[in-house]
C-alpha cells in the first residue's frame, strides 16, 4: 500500500468498467464517467488547496489497469481498484466501493459519477453508492462547480446544476457526503501529455481484494434496453379506432401532479405513485 | 509553462509489423525506444485482409509459431483466372505447410500486431498508444532530431527517428524522401475488403480443409474491368473476400469497390463459396503496388524508413507479400541503428548499415529482382486480354463438338490470341519480361 499522505480535500471518482465485445483491449467507460473525472480535476483546481486529490475507483479484473493508468495520465492523484469480476449486481458493486472507500480512503464526503455506463445505464450503482455512504445524491447534473467556501465538517460547498424536463433546471447546494452524478455531455477529459502519459505507465494501482464471487452470473452483457411491454389488442370498428385506441390520440392527457415536498416526503411519495401506476411490485 | 521534452534514444513511429521488430531489436541492444501508435493499442487500425509469411520471425522469436494469433495455416494456394462466365483455377495444396515451421498464414491483424508490440513491450520498449506523430522537429542545423505528437507538450526527442507510419508515411514526405513521381496515384492500389461471417464447419467443406489448415485464392479477373485482382481468403469463421483495384483506373471507370466486391461474389465462381454468410467488417486500404521504383530515399540525417512507408510492399502476381518484408526492414532497421548509436553517428553514413543490409538479404533483392512484375502484372494485356485467351483456349480445348474432329491445341492458342487482339510482339515481349522477373 502507497503511503499517499492526508490530503485536504478529496474528491473520489468512480469508474464503472465496461467489456462489451469480449475483448478486453476495447472495453472502457462511459463518456459520462470520463465527464466525472474531469468535473473532479477542474473542482479539485478550484479549491486552490496543493495537496486536494482526486482519487479514481473502479471494480473490475487486471485487465482494467489500462484505463486506470489512463486516469493517472489524465490527472487523477490515485487510482485503486478492487479485484472482483464485473458481473456483480449493482448492490454489490456499490456495497465494494463504499467498503473500499472507507478502508482505504478513510471515508469521503464528494463521490462523482458518470450518469451511465455503457452496458445498462441505467445509473443504478450512484444511488446504492449513496445509500451503502449514507450520502445525499443528486443525479442528471450538467455542472459542478466549488468557490473555496467549506462547510461545517470543513468540506468544499458544491453547486450543482441539473436538468429537469421541458428544458428547466434546478439548482442545488449540495450537503456532503453526496454522491453525484454528471451528464457526459458536462466535460471531455482532457488529454494528458506525453509524459505523464509516460510516467502512467510505471504508476502504482492499489488492488484491494473485493467479493469473490458473483451471486448471479450474466452469460452475456449487451446495452440495456427496456423490457417490451405486453399491451392488450386495442378494441375498435375501424383500423383508425384501434389506432386511436392504441395511441391515445386526440384523447384529453392527465397533466402531472406538481408537489411541494421535502426530499424524505417526496421519495416517499415518488415510491407511492410508481407502486400505483404498476412500476413497483408490492 | 512548456515542460521538457521527453527524450530517449529511438523513437519508432507506428506499431505494425515494422515499427514493433525495429523497436524490438533496438530494446534488446540495450536502448530506450518508445512506439508510438495512434490507434488505442497496436493493430487496432488495421484493415489487412491477406496472408502473412513469418519466417522472418525466426530470428527475433525463435518458434514464433507456438504462440502466435494466426485464423488458419495456408496449405492450399489457388490462383484463379476469371471472366464474366469462365473461371480457370490452378490449385496447389501441401501438407507440408500445415507443420512447423509452416510457410502462410490467415490473421487477423489486430490480433498479430497486438501481439507484435506485446513482444516489444516484453522487451523494454515503451508502447504509447492513442499517439499521432504529427511532425518531425529538427534542430537548427535541420537535422531531425525525434517528432511533436498531439499530446500536449508532446514533443519527443530522440537520436534517431525510425518512421514505420505506414502506407503514405506523412513523416517521409516531409523529410523530403519521396520524389514526386514516386507518390503519384499510379504507382497505388486500394484493396477492399469484406469479411464475411460463415459457421467453421462450412468453410472447412466448401474449401476442402480441416482443422487449422486454410486456403488462398488469389484472382486476375473479377474486377468489372478496373485494374487489378480479387482474393478470397479463409479465416477460422469468416472469410476474407476482396479486390484490389489501381486507383487511376477506378478513377476512370467511375465504378465503386464496394459495386466489384458485389459482382465479384455473384461470379458463378465465388458464390458457391460465400453464399449464406453475413458480412460483418467492410474496410479499405491503400496498397504501394510499383515496388522497388517507388521506394524513397531510406536514410537521412536521424531518420530510417521502413515497412509500407518505404514502399515495401511486393505486389509481383504470383508473390503477394508485404508483412515480411515489413518485419524484416524493420528488424534491420533496429539493428542499423543500434550499430550507429554504438559507433555515436546517427547521420545518414552512419546509419547506411541498414540499407547494406536489405541489399543483402530477401527484401531488397527480391524487389530489384521483381522489378518489373508489377508493371507486368497491372498491364491492360494481363488484365484484360490474357485472361480472356486463356480461359477460351481452356474451353475449346476441353469441349467436345463432335462430330468436328478435335481441333490442335496449336490453333486453338493462335486463333484466340488474335480474337483477343494480343499482337505476336507484344505476346513475346510479355514473355520475355515475365522470364526475366520470374525466372
Amino acid at each position: 500500500m502507497t503511503d499517499h499522505g492526508t490530503p485536504s480535500h478529496r474528491i473520489v471518482v468512480c469508474w464503472k468498467w465496461v467489456d462489451l465485445e469480449g475483448d478486453a483491449r476495447r472495453a472502457g467507460v462511459s463518456a459520462a464517467d470520463e465527464a466525472a473525472l474531469e468535473t473532479a480535476l477542474a473542482m479539485t483546481a478550484s479549491l486552490d488547496a496543493p495537496t486536494a486529490e482526486v482519487v479514481v475507483v473502479t471494480l473490475g479484473p487486471p485487465e482494467t489497469d489500462p484505463v486506470l493508468r489512463r486516469a493517472l495520465a489524465a490527472g487523477a492523484h490515485r487510482v485503486v481498484r478492487i479485484d472482483a469480476s464485473v458481473d456483480l449486481p449493482s448492490d454489490r458493486v456499490a456495497a465494494a466501493l463504499a467498503e473500499a472507500m472507507n478502508d482505504e480512503l478513510g471515508g469521503v464526503d464528494i463521490v462523482v459519477c458518470g450518469d451511465y455506463s455503457p452496458d445498462r445505464g441505467s445509473g443504478s450503482v450512484p444511488a446504492f453508492l449513496a445509500a451503502e455512504l449514507g450520502a445525499a445524491q443528486a443525479l442528471g447534473l450538467i455542472q459542478l462547480t466549488v468557490d473555496g467556501r467549506v462547510d461545517a465538517s470543513g468540506a468544499p460547498v458544491v453547486r450543482a446544476l441539473r436538468r429537469l424536463d421541458g428544458g428547466r433546471r434546478e439548482q442545488l447546494t449540495v450537503t456532503t457526503p453526496a454522491v453525484l452524478s454528471v451528464e457526459g455531455s458536462v466535460a471531455t477529459l482532457r488529454r494528458a501529455t506525453l509524459a505523464a502519459e509516460l510516467a502512467a505507465k510505471q504508476a502504482t494501482i492499489d488492488v484491494v481484494p473485493g467479493p469473490r464471487h458473483a451471486e448471479q452470473h450474466a452469460d452475456s452483457i449487451r446495452p440495456f434496453r427496456p423490457r417490451t411491454r405486453v399491451v392488450p389488442a386495442p378494441e375498435g370498428q375501424s383500423a383508425l379506432d384501434r389506432v386511436r385506441a392504441l395511441t391515445a390520440a386526440g384523447a384529453t392527457s392527465a397533466h402531472g401532479e406538481t408537489v411541494t415536498l421535502d426530499p424524505p416526503d417526496a421519495a416517499a411519495r415518488i415510491v407511492s405513485a410508481l407502486h400505483e401506476w404498476g412500476y413497483l411490485e408490492s | 509553462m512548456t515542460a521538457e521534452p521527453v527524450a530517449v534514444d529511438v523513437v519508432v513511429v507506428g506499431a505494425g509489423p515494422a515499427g514493433s521488430c525495429a523497436a524490438t531489436a533496438l530494446a534488446r541492444r540495450g536502448h530506450s525506444v518508445i512506439l508510438l501508435e495512434r490507434g488505442p493499442f497496436a493493430g487496432s487500425k488495421n484493415m489487412y485482409g491477406g496472408v502473412v509469411y513469418p519466417r522472418i520471425l525466426d530470428q527475433l522469436h525463435p518458434n514464433w509459431w507456438e504462440e502466435v494469433p494466426i485464423q488458419r495455416w495456408i496449405t492450399r494456394r489457388s490462383t484463379m483466372v476469371l471472366t464474366d462466365s469462365q473461371a480457370m483455377t490452378v490449385d496447389f495444396r501441401s501438407q507440408h505447410w500445415a507443420d512447423p515451421p509452416y510457410n502462410g498464414a490467415t490473421a487477423y491483424r489486430p490480433d498479430f500486431d497486438h501481439w507484435l508490440a506485446q513482444k516489444a513491450e516484453a522487451d523494454g520498449v515503451q508502447v504509447v498508444t492513442s499517439t499521432t506523430a504529427v511532425g518531425l522537429l529538427r534542430d537548427e542545423a535541420g537535422r531531425i532530431v525525434g517528432v511533436r505528437t498531439d499530446r500536449p507538450d508532446g514533443d519527443l526527442r530522440a537520436s534517431v527517428v525510425i518512421a514505420c507510419d505506414g502506407v503514405n508515411s506523412f513523416l517521409a514526405k516531409e523529410a523530403g524522401l519521396f520524389r514526386e513521381h514516386q507518390t503519384a496515384a499510379d504507382n497505388y492500389t486500394v484493396g477492399v475488403k469484406e469479411t464475411i461471417a460463415l459457421p467453421r464447419d462450412v468453410i472447412e467443406q466448401r474449401f476442402g480443409v480441416r482443422g487449422r489448415e486454410g486456403v488462398d485464392i488469389e484472382i486476375l479477373g473479377g474486377t468489372g474491368g478496373v485494374n487489378g485482382g480479387g482474393f478470397v481468403y479463409t479465416n477460422l469463421d469468416t472469410l476474407g473476400v476482396g479486390v484490389v483495384l489501381k486507383l487511376p483506373a477506378l478513377a476512370a471507370q467511375q465504378q465503386r469497390p464496394e459495386e466489384i466486391i458485389a459482382d465479384l461474389k455473384a461470379h458463378p465462381a465465388i458464390a458457391p463459396l460465400v453464399e449464406g454468410g453475413e458480412v460483418v467488417e467492410y474496410s479499405a486500404h491503400l496498397i504501394p503496388e510499383a515496388g522497388r521504383s517507388m521506394m524513397p530515399t531510406l536514410t537521412t540525417d536521424g531518420m530510417l524508413v521502413a515497412g509500407d512507408a518505404a514502399s515495401m510492399c511486393l505486389a509481383a502476381g504470383i508473390w503477394l507479400e508485404g508483412v515480411n518484408f515489413a518485419m524484416a526492414s524493420g528488424m534491420y532497421a533496429g539493428e542499423a541503428t543500434a550499430d550507429a548509436l554504438a559507433a555515436g553517428d546517427t547521420s545518414a553514413p552512419g546509419l547506411a548499415g541498414y540499407e547494406r543490409r536489405l541489399g543483402d538479404t530477401f527484401v531488397l533483392r527480391d524487389h530489384d529482382k521483381l522489378h518489373r512484375a508489377p508493371g507486368l502484372v497491372l498491364s491492360d494485356r494481363v488484365q484484360h486480354q490474357y485472361p480472356q485467351m486463356i480461359a477460351n483456349v481452356v474451353e475449346r480445348v476441353f469441349r467436345v463438338d463432335n462430330p468436328q474432329p478435335k481441333p490442335g491445341l496449336r490453333r486453338i492458342v493462335r486463333e484466340e490470341r488474335k480474337r483477343a487482339g494480343i499482337g505476336i510482339r507484344d505476346l513475346a515481349r510479355d514473355a520475355w519480361t515475365g522470364l526475366r522477373s520470374f525466372g
